[in-house]
């Protein structure tokens, strides 16, 4: 093996990597130096192998009884080989040296010169603690929790959400935890492992009155051990899935037409997700295609607003400590006083732009090549009150739990799906309204975000991002917000 | 083939070896390729065989269900032993069974011709040969406006599995397809960047799409939404395009699933016999269609498929019906999830029905939105154009539809002669009456 010190590529003073997670499955150093060699034997600019082990439990509940249980486990590696812009990928589920040289032959047809060297020496990068981010340690492990642990947890949020309400008819609950592990080696000699936890207890309900039937849920979510599920948490869940659903009895269509709306504190955060997260990946903006592309540096919002993409947040579903191509994730401002700052960065678009990636380069299994993608994407808090924003409004709409979402990154047309929120009338939240989408143009919304509040919410709930057919888990959070005029979706009177 | 067979016989083996009293194994092996093209040169190509396990495992009347790309034996060994004591933990379920074997039976005898045997010859130099040619229909298109980017992408699949149960089920199949895609990215002198995008597929390289007319309907549906603006907010007739229809049917279908009557998560529970559509609607689901994208002899827990009458002149006919949730309720099982959905047509052509319209909006896309399938309550995003006196006139954006699908489906006043091809679901074009639509 070479010395550390010979060799250029192994830079710095990093200290040398060795394979800890992966070691037991036969990944070891000269298999990852054969797959990149092979990778590179094109003449690529860069070249990466992504191993992935991933564990996943479900456990649910149906009729009153905890009797079904899933589980998959996915074992593979994925090879890129990159020259300019242009990726090539292959994968395979056999981590032999042979499966994984074919993988990359397969990947290196992208370029087409002569061989470049591939590493001779793995560097630990960044590094140990503290340059290496621990944001979700664990104190216990998903697979030392036992089945038997879980279990009672959904028998007892199924009585409760029954004795909650008599209206309430049906309950499912389940509990799913992941037990991720990834190693990223690329052919600049970098190596990191990471393991990546996940866990998410949701429970959806359905109640009748009148004749009249209404489904709802709630979920929480994060990179969390069993500990997370609290006695304070899980009474929350309760109750919100009991509340959001009853509330819906009461509810009437919202009204259709351009209407001032107030995004609630928390999952509101689905509001910048579409409107301006997608269309700040760089990816788009390489290829001209978003309605961003020509708008850095340029004023978008008022000057109190201020949104970023953070993969920091301790035990955040969103949070990573690396992202798939072994970069720190950080925390990134898309605008800073209104003004539209930073793109999100994967190697290729940073490459192209000139600038250091942003640790955004993700995927969502060794089946992909990454791409840039947010992590959890939230305003932060701005001058106003909450109560001051609402008693603003002589009559428009207040959003507060939502289902999804969709954006065109170039037209900025994007919607999000309201499942509860208010009619506003005279500045005082009046009649429930339900089943609602709203639709809007990201830059056009974001210049009409006239009010932010000082309550920031993160929220804790089980979002996933879906762009190119893949699905990444995100966070998303927002501080009451006004938006002075949107198109709400409602039914015309 | 036989190859996947053993392993799925294999599991099922090690399943009741290592203490489950039934089970089932599924298993697969693909390939896939996928090319994607931009502005001149390759993006990206990505090239895999990728394979996978998944067993259900039935341990002393519990149920668990599994899956696994390991199949190293040591390791498939352990990952079934932990299933089966995960199993033991859960409560029993009498309900959860293999299907009885009858149902296995009456497999249809035929070929359905899913399967390209030329599927080798596909080689990397056609597929940048047919990515090129997209890009190059594209750019021809000349609209208002400049093409700031084209992507266009070629893949194609072959794709072999294998199934058995410990009560007697052995199945096997293989499909393959191939699909062009073209997108365009124009810019609006408004400063936004609509994009647009077509594509389609085949079951055998023979027969797939011309890329010349794919590339132009990719970049003329981006042109289409130069100068794109809101409409008033009214109550009007709306055209739906064949290849966005699928949406609302879906939202129509998904409530017809035991799951959905069972959990009393459907709006149409008890509406058997019942009519749920105007007279219009017909729908079948025949899974047995020759190089069909849906088709196929069996589903997914083995029940021999046949064709069904689901709807008939708007009455509903039968729910999905898979075996556990059968069981539940007490019906017989159908099948658990549609195959490919066949329209009763209409005898007028797309601009026919626009002409009767008069004044309404032609929808071509739904942006977002959803449906709740407990109340029928729906809202989608949608773009499009105005309808103006019988004619297309000027692009919609920022519009949205919203009403009740039991409403909707009612008022169902015609449907075109032109069902879209690429798809399991085909749709022909699709006119509602009197649909709330948001706007300005």
């Amino acid at each position: 093996m070479a010395n550390a010190q010979a060799n250029p590529r192994s830079a710095q003073d990093k200290p040398v990597a060795t394979i800890r997670y992966f070691s037991k499955f036969g990944v070891d150093e000269n298999m990852l130096k054969q797959t990149l060699a092979a990778a590179m034997a094109k003449g690529a600019d860069r070249a990466d192998v992504f191993i992935q082990h991933r564990v996943s439990h479900t456990m649910a509940l149906e009729d009153g009884e905890v009797n079904r249980a899933y589980a998959w486990v996915e074992l593979g590696a994925g090879v890129r080989v990159v020259k300019g812009d242009q990726t090539g990928y292959g994968y395979t589920e056999d981590l032999t040296v042979d499966a994984l040289k074919n993988a990359a032959a397969t990947a290196a047809a992208i370029a087409d010169g002569p061989s470049r060297d591939a590493p001779t020496v793995f560097r630990a990068d960044p590094g140990s603690h503290p340059a290496f981010p621990t944001r979700y340690t664990l104190e216990r492990s998903w697979d030392e929790v036992k089945p038997e642990e879980k279990l009672p947890i959904l028998v007892r949020m199924n009585e409760r959400t029954m004795a909650a309400d008599p209206r309430i008819k049906k309950v499912s609950t389940g509990m799913a935890d992941e037990f991720g592990a990834v190693l990223i080696a690329d052919s600049d000699g970098r190596l990191v492992e990471d393991i990546q936890p996940m866990t998410q207890l949701w429970l959806s309900c359905t109640a009748e009155q009148n004749g009249q039937r209404e489904t709802n849920g709630y979920n929480v979510a994060g990179r969390e051990d069993f500990n997370f599920y609290t006695e304070d948490r899980l009474s929350r869940v309760v109750r919100e899935a009991v509340a959001r659903t009853t509330i819906l009895f009461e509810a009437i269509p919202a009204p259709a037409g351009e209407l001032p709306v107030v995004m609630a504190a928390g999952s509101s955060g689905i509001l910048l997700h579409e409107a301006i997260g997608h269309g700040m990946e760089a990816d788009f903006a390489r290829k001209n295609t978003t309605i961003y592309a020509d708008k850095i540096g340029k004023p978008i919002a008022k000057d109190f607003v201020h949104i970023v993409d953070d993969g920091t947040i301790e035990h955040a579903r969103g949070a990573i400590n690396v992202d798939d191509e072994g970069n720190v994730a950080g925390k990134t401002n898309l605008v800073e006083g209104g003004v539209l700052t930073t793109f999100l960065h994967d190697e290729i678009s940073a490459k192209h732009y000139g600038v250091k990636p942003t640790g955004s380069g993700r995927r969502e299994s060794y089946k992909h090549a990454p791409m840039p993608r947010m992590r959890a994407t939230y305003m932060l808090p701005g001058p106003h009150k909450k109560d001051e924003i609402i008693a603003s409004v002589k009559k428009g709409i207040y959003c507060s739990n939502f289902s999804n979402g969709q954006v065109k990154i170039g037209a900025g047309d994007f919607t999000f799906y309201v499942k509860n929120g208010f009619l506003i009338e005279d500045g005082k939240l009046t009649k429930p309204i339900k089943d609602v989408n709203i639709i809007g143009n990201g830059p056009k919304v974001l210049e009409k975000i006239d009010m932010v509040s000082d309550d920031l919410v993160i929220d804790e709930g089980g979002w996933t991002c879906g762009k190119d057919g893949q699905s990444v888990p995100v966070s998303q959070g927002m501080p009451t917000v006004r938006v002075s005029s949107i198109t709400v979706g409602g039914r015309k009177s | 083939m036989s190859e996947l067979l053993d392993i799925a016989k294999g599991a099922i083996k090690l399943a009741m070896d290592k203490g489950a009293q039934e089970a089932s194994a599924g298993t697969y092996r693909s390939r896939e390729v996928e090319i994607t093209w931009r502005d001149g040169k390759v993006e990206k190509v990505s090239e895999a065989t990728t394979r996978g396990l998944s067993i259900s495992l039935y341990v002393d009347g519990r149920y668990s269900s599994v899956s696994t790309s390991d199949l190293r034996p040591e390791a498939l060994s352990k990952f079934v032993e932990e299933s089966i004591a995960m199993a033991r933990t859960l409560a029993k379920d009498p309900f959860r069974k293999l299907p009885d074997p009858k149902l296995y039976e009456g497999r249809a005898n035929v070929d359905l011709e899913l399967a390209d045997a030329k599927y080798q010859e596909v080689t990397p130099e056609k597929r940048r040969e047919l990515a090129a040619a997209l890009e190059a229909a594209a750019r021809s298109v000349k609209g208002k406006g400049e093409i700031l980017s084209v992507e266009t992408s070629v893949s194609d699949s072959r794709s072999e599995s294998a199934r058995a149960t410990s009560n007697g089920f052995v199945g096997e199949n293989a499909g393959t397809s191939f699909w062009l895609g073209a997108g365009a990215t124009v810019k609006d002198p408004d400063g936004r960047r609509p994009e647009g995008s077509s594509f389609g597929g085949s079951r055998f390289f023979a027969e797939i799409p011309d890329a010349e007319t794919i590339g132009r309907q990719g970049a003329q549906r981006a042109f289409d939404c130069v100068g794109a603006a809101k409409a008033p907010s009214a109550n009007v007739p709306i055209v739906v395009e064949n290849r966005v229809a699928g949406r609302l049917v879906r939202s129509l279908f998904g409530p017809l699933g035991a799951r959905s009557l069972q959990q009393k998560q459907s709006f149409l529970e008890g509406q058997l016999g019942k009519p749920i559509a105007s007279k219009l609607l017909t729908v079948t689901d025949d899974p047995l269609i020759k190089r069909g994208f849906g088709s196929r002899l069996y589903d997914s827990e083995g029940i021999a498929a046949k064709k069904m009458v689901v709807v008939e002149a708007g009455v509903l006919k039968t729910y999905y019906v898979d075996d556990y949730y059968g069981r539940k309720l007490k019906m017989a099982p159908t099948t658990g999830g549609s195959s490919n959905l066949i329209f009763a047509l209409g005898k007028k052509s797309f601009d026919e029905l626009v002409k009767d319209v008069k004044d309404g909006i032609y929808v071509t896309g739904f942006l977002g939105g959803n449906s709740n399938s407990t109340t029928g309550d729906y809202s989608f995003g949608i773009q499009g154009f105005r309808i103006e006196k019988g004619a297309i006139t000027s692009p919609i954006a920022e519009m949205n539809i919203s009403g009740n699908q039991k409403d909707l489906w009612k008022n169902l006043v015609a449907l075109g002669n032109d069902p879209y091809p690429y798809t399991s679901t085909n749709t022909p074009t699709m006119v509602f009456d009197g649909v709330s639509v948001a706007g300005a």
